[in-house]
């Protein structure tokens, strides 16, 4: 059970950037879910939860440089997976190894407070991500631009559109300058012009020999820009490898289920 | 040691979200920060009211300071005892408060409750300014003593932090905690002099005698809390203008640490378990 970050060394390289390696997560589901002294004190005596194994044995390398796509249906262990990958949660079994900074945009503006100026969150929000102050004085007006939300930037983030909040979060979690980028589906909301902006973005991290780990239900999406992918299906691992036959495997198998 | 490097290195991070407490708090307010200074003082003028006017507690006069204000005897305990139950329920709460944050980012999960010790702490930094410019008004000689304020300060952080920290691990998984130590709190004030001063209890003690089968008397029993500890040196100290005992100095300091390494052995084994748990 170990989630590991090494520094990434160019020369000690070895084309892998995330390595997932029989990976289990388990949920316990309490079947009494007010958390109080007295549930706890009555489940003594007979345990009253049930195990949901949310990942299960699942491995697969992310290649260095790739822009790997996650997929499968609603449950089936994407967002989980990902949280692992961040050390949101610890898996009960398995390793994970990532060489490079890892930077997560996994829901933005969580870290906003809304009161606060567009400003005061980009620090906020930065050093959240791991940012120093001196980095964030550097990268501001490159977040400020990127986010594009004007003369907003000195309002509280409370008065900011739905797209606004994602596009200063995303704003944010790029200028992180992470070697790999994990991201849940949190473009969809951002208009067509911003998406046109994070696409590029995808494509200048490629070429930079970055990677990026994004999961989204638009298969349009992962077509259009990932090289590789994986399938999970109720927490397993249906397929992996080039994203082309393992988003035909998906569809057919979405195709098949639906008739 | 790897542990502390790495709370070493949120220290950024760490000073931001405290930042944010202090800033986001009195937001929108008209009287701003002067908000954390009404708290403290209706409680005093309540109390004075209370037991000075009515019941008429009479603590004894500042030695050597020969100050004689019950308001102002009130306050030098009165501010510490607020800070130490604001930062423990507040700290106690910190992890739930951000859920968000917790189940979408990575980070040293130390800081939330950290940070609410630090925001609190700054109020009660300002806080103890007014009352020591009311302390030269009254005629008090406290300057020499304000680094031995600033340690004890210090020291009963250390002590709040701890407790703080473990309750709001048990937080997470029983959310009855903060409803129980909220009544907790209270009784501890009472048997805490803070709004009356010991040699009551003193009398009571010495009317008792020894409890039949220990060999304690009650006051043993009652100077066991830390809080009657710190109280004590903090009235020594700004109170009365002298030296505390040593003794007493010595069982807050261990008190404090012994409650800061359990907090930080607790939060640590259980912090990876937290975003789930929530
Ligand atoms: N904190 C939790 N406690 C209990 N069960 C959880 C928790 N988080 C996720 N699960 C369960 O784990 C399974 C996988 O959830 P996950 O969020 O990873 O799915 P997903 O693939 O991201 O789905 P979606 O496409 O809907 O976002 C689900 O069955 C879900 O109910
Ligand atoms: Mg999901």
């Amino acid at each position: 059970m170990t989630i590991e970050y090494l520094p990434l060394d160019a020369s000690a390289d070895t084309g892998v950037a995330v390595r997932v390696d029989h990976v289990n997560k388990r949920f316990r589901l309490y079947h009494e879910r007010n958390q109080s002294l007295k549930s706890a004190i009555m489940r003594r005596r007979k345990s009253v939860y049930e195990d949901r194994w949310a990942l299960r044995d699942v491995s697969f390398d992310v290649p260095r440089g790739s822009t790997f796509g996650l997929i499968g249906s609603n449950g089936s262990g994407k967002s989980t997976l990902l949280k692992c990958l961040t050390k949101i949660y610890w898996p009960e079994s398995g390793t994970i190894t990532a060489t490079g900074r890892v930077a997560g945009l996994l829901e933005v503006g969580s870290g906003f407070h809304p009161e606060l100026s567009g400003l005061e969150n980009i620090y906020l929000n930065g050093s959240i991500l791991g940012m120093s102050r001196k980095e964030l004085d550097e990268k501001r007006d490159d977040i400020i631009e990127f986010a594009g939300v004007g003369a907003y930037i000195d309002q509280p983030v409370k008065n900011y559109s739905s797209g606004m909040y994602v596009r200063l979060g995303f704003a944010i979690a790029i200028n992180v300058n992470p070697d790999i980028l994990v991201v849940d589906e949190v473009l969809a909301v951002g208009d067509a012009e911003f998406q046109e902006k994070c696409r590029q973005k995808f494509a200048d991290l490629k070429q930079q020999g970055r990677t990026v780990i994004l999961v989204s239900h638009s298969m349009d999406l992962v077509t259009q820009m990932c090289d590789h992918a994986a399938w999970l299906q109720n927490g397993e691992v249906r397929a992996v490898g080039e994203a082309g036959p393992v988003i035909d495997g998906y569809l057919g198998f979405v195709g098949g289920g639906s008739r | 040691m790897n542990y502390l490097k790495e709370i070493w290195a949120s220290r950024e991070l760490l000073a931001n979200l405290t930042l944010r407490d202090i800033r986001g708090q009195y937001k929108r307010t008209i009287i701003g920060r002067l908000w954390s200074l009404v708290n403290p003082l209706a409680a005093m003028l309540i109390y004075t009211l209370v037991f000075s006017f009515i019941i008429r507690v009479q603590p004894d006069p500042g030695d050597p300071s020969g100050l004689d204000i019950f308001a102002v005897w009130l306050l030098c305990g009165l501010l510490p005892w607020n800070f130490f139950a604001m930062t423990v329920q507040t700290s106690m709460g910190s992890i739930i408060a951000n859920t968000g944050l917790v189940q979408k980012v990575y980070f040293n999960r130390l800081v939330l409750p950290l940070a609410s010790v630090g925001a609190i702490g700054f109020n009660w930094l300002f806080e103890m300014g007014v009352l020591l410019v009311t302390l030269v008004l009254c005629g008090a000689f406290v300057w020499p003593w304000i680094p031995l304020v600033a340690l004890t300060m210090v020291i009963l952080a250390a002590f709040a932090t701890g407790i703080g920290l473990m309750l709001s691990i048990a937080n997470v998984h029983f959310r009855d905690t903060q409803y129980l130590i909220g009544i907790v709190m209270q009784i501890w004030m009472y048997l805490t002099p803070v709004i009356y001063p010991i040699n009551l209890m003193q009398a009571q003690s010495d009317r008792i005698g020894t409890i039949p089968g220990t060999g304690f008397t009650l006051i043993d029993l009652y100077r066991l809390n830390p809080m009657e500890r710190f109280v004590e040196i903090f009235r020594n100290l700004l109170y009365d203008n002298r030296w505390p005992d040593g003794g007493t100095m010595l069982y807050v300091t261990v008190a404090a640490l012994l409650s800061l390494v359990l907090g930080l052995w607790v939060f640590r084994s259980n912090e990876r378990k937290l975003a789930e748990a929530l």
